[in-house]
């Protein structure tokens, strides 16, 4: 699946609808499906929100792989910003000191069985693969 | 689609997907809220990083006065997003 999204929040639905659509028609399992939407919204919604240099479509691909799915977010006319860098949070500290920066892409991070970042001309490539019984959280 | 309303016994009862697009919504209705409360979330299907700002932001503020959000009703799904986050470290929840 290869599909392109406007930059704003209101197409975070026709996401999941798509993701849902992809999964039945793939037989993918469907206990990988709320890891597989926190992290695309995760992924969008920092896209969206930090990158409002352009109004380009955010591009999505998808594809299956055994037992599970590779997903892709492209961004295009876009700063270099490396996730797989970030994404720490100290989930032990007291309710005085927990703020709700940062959790997004820490959950992306926990979520992900692997995750990969490309740059090249000012674009953004973030894929992330989410297996059956792998090595994400849960 | 996402709901979020009080139930006749006074608590918050929040159902469908509270992500992105509805955390406003469900900030503006949490901001009315005053003391305790429980929030049933039986019929919460997801939640992302954006919800989990406006339960942890109306925590905050309720916790100040030594009240606070009890979650109630959470399935086992919401609950690892939940531990994930070290929000099992702040919040009473109750599974389902």
């Amino acid at each position: 699946m290869r599909r392109s999204y406007k930059r704003n929040f209101d197409q975070i639905a026709r996401i999941v609808a798509d993701t849902a659509q992809f999964f039945s028609e793939h037989n993918i399992d469907d206990a990988l499906r709320m890891k597989v939407d926190l992290s695309l919204e995760e992924l969008f919604v920092n896209m969206v929100t930090y990158n409002t240099e352009t109004d380009r479509d955010i591009l999505l691909e998808m594809k299956p792989i055994d037992g599970g799915i590779e997903v892709s977010l492209t961004d295009y006319d876009v700063e270099r910003f490396d996730p797989t860098l970030g994404g720490q949070v100290d989930i032990d500290a007291p309710l005085s000191e927990r703020t709700p920066g940062g959790l997004g892409l820490y959950l992306v991070l926990k979520m992900a069985d692997s995750i990969h970042y490309e740059y090249h001309d000012r674009t953004s490539k973030i894929t992330f693969r989410n297996i059956k019984s792998g090595g994400g959280a849960g | 689609m996402f709901d979020i309303d009080f139930n006749e016994k006074g608590e918050v009862v929040v159902s469908g997907r509270l992500d992105a697009a509805h955390a406003s919504r469900a900030q503006a209705f949490l901001d009315r809220v005053e003391g305790g409360c429980v929030v049933d979330m039986g019929s919460l299907e997801y939640i992302s990083s954006a919800g989990l700002g406006v339960l942890l932001s109306t925590h905050k503020r309720l916790m100040s006065a030594r009240q606070g959000l009890e979650l109630v009703n959470v399935n086992p799904h919401i609950n690892d997003i939940f531990r994930y986050s070290g929000f099992d470290k702040l919040f009473v929840i109750r599974l389902a």
